[in-house]
């Protein structure tokens, strides 16, 4: 290299910095496709709607029968099975005899959702 | 005249100006690009949209009255079950959506404790099996006085209704 001529160093340089700057841009447009897929799977795998509808399944139960009786331990039994076969879902839930809250005659339910991955207790009054 | 001296410079800054102008087109347009992880967010919002259009038809009219979606499961109504349904998903501001749907009943049989499932609407001629589809379930109660003899016999039951739904 000696003895050449030395003008140009300067656009040289420039030519480096654009260069990696192209790399690092290649980088990031290469992560991209990742970007997002965890978060959308998480928010697609979260059963919302799942818990949702079991609860006002078994607010529908209660209104409808109060503690358990013949059939209501049957309507128990389906919900209990069909999670397990149709939503890998263990689903235990348990109403009580009315008790005085603040005045009101409410039920004490529990309410237990377990997928594997999302797990959800309710103790409410209804 | 101009003399010729100073072209490569010329050059180098048409160039600078070209990978300048590249550089802010792409920053710009970033924005827009659709990669693999979006394609869930599509599927999330049909899989909202199929489970608020089921919460509406399950709701009655008035207190202690039937559902719209009771009524249809009971009866065995599917046409008009599917009819609601898509009508229901279908409804944008302007135009109409392509909406298409295919439902299943799971019921459990008492007797023999068995889990049993019943094609309720069958998949119209747009379904191949490729199409991105998700499931919404909701549950229903079913009343036996009302219709008896529908699924597990003449009992008071809860059965799962599962609607799976994919734009064509």
């Amino acid at each position: 290299m000696a003895c050449m001529n030395e003008d140009g160093q300067w656009i040289v340089l420039m030519g480096l910095l654009t260069a990696l700057a192209l790399f690092f841009l290649a980088l990031i447009i290469n992560q991209s496709a990742l970007v997002g897929q965890t978060t959308a799977e998480g928010v697609l795998e979260f059963p919302k709607n799942d818990i949702r509808d079991l609860r006002s399944e078994i607010f529908d139960y209660i209104d409808r029968f109060g503690t358990m009786n013949f059939d209501g331990d049957a309507i128990r039994k389906d919900i209990i099975e069909i999670s397990l076969a149709r939503k890998n879902a263990v689903v235990g839930f348990t109403v009580g005899d009315p008790q005085d809250i603040s005045g009101r005659m409410l039920r004490p339910v529990t309410i237990h959702y377990y997928n594997g991955v999302t797990e959800y207790d309710e103790t409410v009054y209804y | 005249m101009v003399n010729d001296g100073g072209q490569l410079y010329t050059m180098e800054g048409v160039a600078a100006g070209v990978i300048m102008l590249l550089t802010a087109y792409i920053v710009i347009s970033t924005t827009s690009v659709y990669t693999p992880g979006d394609t869930h967010i599509p599927d999330m919002q049909l899989e909202q949209l199929g489970s608020d259009v089921l919460a509406m038809m399950d709701t009655p009219d008035r207190e202690g009255t039937e559902s719209d979606l009771e009524r249809f499961i009971s009866a065995g109504d599917s046409a008009d079950f599917e009819g609601m349904f898509l009508d229901y998903c279908n409804m944008t501001a302007s135009d109409t959506d392509d909406l298409h749907m295919s439902a299943n009943v799971t019921y459990r049989e008492a007797s023999s404790n068995v889990i049993k499932e019943h094609l309720f609407v069958e998949p119209d001629n747009t379904w191949t099996g490729r199409e991105s589809a998700v499931r919404v379930t909701r549950w229903v109660q079913l009343d036996y006085r009302i219709n008896p003899g529908t699924y597990d016999g003449s009992r008071t039951q809860a059965v799962l209704v599962e609607v799976l739904l994919w734009r064509a």
